[in-house]
């Protein structure tokens, strides 16, 4: 009798297409997903490339060295060209609307030395350590340079290799004492330098200043959005089910039209989306202080949209597919691929540059966009203006295909 | 010919159907279907599986548009908007929404057919007394028994007062008591003058619900009348009789009658059948022949010829055969 169960268990597995790719399928494309992320992005001992603006309010030979220094940093992509001149007001607003991920600025420090204050977007927790460690070294190569050379206001290069290494040598040298106490033998004007440069470098949350769960908006629009989705594509699902029970037959033959049947789904699905993401971010404001009545223009522009677009994802997944089953392979493939992508399980920025241009094939990359303008970035509803239009074109298009290939229902 | 005696009854017609022509790739599914039914006429329509009966009803209720030929629903064409105001559809599966209440479909078929305000609240509280389900209004279909899922599925169907009514396969998977309510309820509808098409696979339902019975087979109409007229027709009103013998035969049974030679069994057999115009003199007679040669009569059946027979006859198919 158990082997029989067995059999027959095994013999349905095979017999059902969408079972098989649920379960040999799935995992690879998720594993292969996680993979090329996780490959590409963070976790691979090479350091990504990070967007940044730089700022000199000093304007000396130091500051100007130091910032030779670091455009002669790879992982750093200046996003403004070498010649402009930028406020640090201008460098804020560019970290503020997602331009840049951080901004280093270069302002007057003790004792003629250069300090530099970070402008960093908190939600992206990688880019901060990644610029202040090369901003260290930046800074440490040309104190270097200026002990040994003593140059004030010639023009200083960094070039040197012996200098360089030995200088960074002291570094690393001052770096493991701090690891280990009983570290041995560091010249103390050298450990005095470093310490120094250490304390004039500022990292600067502009963003998540005042607010009590930095990250926390950005989760919940990922999961919300994510569910968004899966909720879509189970309301979707009923269309099959009436298909499959001949409700829809008998729907047909009454007064109602498919375009009525359509649009009552659409509306409905949008709205209990929209009630579904609202409930979840009013317990985000009452259990993690997100601030939903301060954003609440913003989210309801969002959110709405966002709600509208899903749905007819969902739809248009029920249109295309012929049974529940084969509807409900595709939509785990698909929904769990651009949350993946999309940034609703991992930050966008932990990925690479391949990897997020990619992910701005999903719902969910924009929507995150947008949820992240409004609670994170505290940007104007009008900065909202391509994410809401990128979804309601995807959102219309898809309703659109959907009635197309629900004419196959209609006169079969 | 059928279609001359149709325009005549046009006038009297809930619908009509004329030289409906559906083909799919190639395979045609009905091959010029005519026939009509008259205003609160309850038709039986029959065939064996394959035969068209589902792509007439599609194009009946606009679900399929035939290829050629018209049908008219109380003079209308059957895509003007307003013949979908009378026509009503009771589809073989339980085509409700199993998690709503009683209630809450009849209201949602009800605005689907149209309805709504007051004429919707009587509506369902019409169909509540109707279904015999006004005291389980509130209570969820999917909790219901079969017969009473039916009931829901019935009434959903005619809500809106249709002229023209389909019932495709109303009372399969019911017990007794189910099938002789729901035909209570259907009584009902006839006597306040709806035209029934009713679909059916139990020919002893169709032979004693319906007033005509209308048969197709390979997409066309093959017989078209009352149970009688089809039994004159086809069979004959001969009856059937059936013989039980011992011991069974030791050699073929023939008899010889007008120039042909009639087979009663073969070799082994212990059941003679044959078929007597007038039971009263010819049935003695074939015993008597019969214990002549030798066997003794153990049981005798007499059977009147039945719509089984005239759609044996017709067909070559039991109704079920695909």
């Amino acid at each position: 009798m158990t082997w029989t169960v067995f059999q027959i268990s095994l013999r349905r597995l095979l017999h059902s297409r969408s079972e098989l790719l649920l379960t040999f399928g799935v995992p690879i494309v998720f594993f292969s997903i996680f993979a090329v992320i996780f490959g590409s992005g963070v976790g691979t001992g090479r350091t990504p490339n990070i967007q940044v603006v730089a700022v000199d309010e000093v304007l000396s030979p130091t500051s100007a060295a130091v910032m030779d220094s670091l455009h002669e940093q790879g992982t750093l992509q200046f996003v403004h060209r070498a010649g402009d001149r930028l406020t640090r007001q201008q460098a804020t607003e560019m970290v503020r609307h997602g331009a840049s991920a951080i901004a280093i600025v270069l302002r007057p420090g003790n004792e003629g030395q250069v300090a530099v204050d970070l402008l960093a977007d908190a939600s992206d927790q990688v880019a901060s350590q990644i610029v202040m460690s090369l901003v260290t070294r930046s800074l440490m190569l040309v104190e270097a340079h200026r002990q040994v050379t003593g140059f004030e206001d010639g023009s200083p290069t960094v070039q040197s290799p012996v200098i360089s290494s030995a200088t960074l040598a002291s570094h690393v040298m001052h770096q493991a004492s701090e690891a280990k106490p009983s570290a041995p033998q560091i010249d103390p004007t050298v450990q005095e330098i470093a310490a120094s440069i250490t304390n004039s470098i500022h990292v600067i949350d502009i963003l998540g200043e005042n607010k009590s769960s930095p990250v926390i908006s950005m989760y919940a629009a990922g999961i919300a959005v994510m569910f968004l989705l899966f909720g879509a594509v189970g309301g979707g699902g009923v269309l099959l089910e009436e298909r499959e029970n001949q409700t829809l037959e008998r729907l047909l033959s009454t007064q109602m039209s498919m375009d009525q049947l359509l649009l009552g789904k659409w509306f409905y699905m949008s709205t209990l989306g929209v009630v579904q993401v609202t409930v979840m971010f009013v317990w985000a404001q009452i259990v993690f202080k997100v601030d939903l009545w301060g954003h609440l223009d913003g989210f309801l522009m969002m959110t709405v949209v966002t709600a509208l677009a899903s749905s007819a994802f969902g739809l248009f997944l029920a249109t295309l597919c012929r049974t529940r089953g084969q509807l409900n392979g595709l939509s785990i493939i698909l929904v769990l691929s651009m949350s993946a992508l999309g940034g609703s399980m991992v930050p966008r920025y932990l990925m690479s540059e391949g990897l997020q241009r990619a992910g701005l094939w999903t719902f969910n990359a924009w929507a995150l966009d947008g949820y992240n303008k409004v609670f994170w970035r505290d940007l104007p509803v009008a900065s909202l203006a391509p994410q809401l239009c990128v979804l309601m074109l995807c959102g219309i298009g898809l309703l659109l295909v959907a009635r197309l290939l629900a004419i196959r229902w209609e006169c079969s | 010919m059928a279609i001359a005696m149709l325009a005549d009854t046009a006038v009297d017609s809930a619908l009509e159907i004329r030289g409906l022509r559906k083909s799919y790739g190639g395979h045609a599914v009905l091959s010029g279907v005519s026939f009509a039914i008259a205003r609160g006429e309850r038709v039986g329509f029959l065939g064996p599986n394959g035969a068209g009966k589902t792509t007439l009803i599609r194009c009946l209720s606009g679900r399929t548009k035939p290829d050629a030929g018209e049908i008219r629903i109380l003079g209308k064409l059957h895509d003007d908007p307003s013949a979908k105001e009378v026509l009503g559809l009771v589809p073989q599966e339980i085509a409700v929404y199993q998690d709503l209440s009683t209630r809450e479909n009849l209201s949602a078929f009800g605005r689907f057919y149209g309805l709504s305000g007051q004429r919707l609240r009587d509506r369902v509280d019409w169909a509540l007394n109707w279904t015999g389900l006004k005291d389980r209004a509130n209570e969820l279909v999917r909790g219901f028994s079969g017969g009473m899922k039916r009931r829901v599925n019935l009434a959903c169907g005619v809500l809106h007062g249709p002229q023209v009514l389909m019932l495709d396969e109303p009372t399969v998977g019911v017990d007794p008591q189910s099938r002789e309510r729901i035909f209570a309820m259907l009584d009902d509808l006839s006597r306040q003058g709806c035209s029934i098409l009713l679909t059916t696979h139990h020919l002893d339902e169709a032979e004693q619900q319906c007033d005509r019975v209308v048969i197709v087979d390979g997409g066309q109409v093959v017989a078209d009348g009352t149970v009688d007229e089809l039994i004159d027709r086809s069979v004959g009103s001969s009856r059937w009789v059936r013989l039980r013998v011992d011991p069974p035969l030791r050699t073929s049974l023939t008899m010889a009658q007008d120039d042909q030679v009639i087979s009663l069994g073969q070799v082994g057999d212990d059941e003679l059948h044959t078929r007597i115009d007038d039971v009263s003199t010819h049935l003695p007679d074939l015993i008597r022949w019969v214990r002549e040669r030798g066997y003794s009569v153990a049981d005798v059946e007499v059977h009147a010829p039945s719509l089984h027979h005239v759609f044996l006859h017709l067909t070559g198919r039991q109704l079920r055969d695909g």
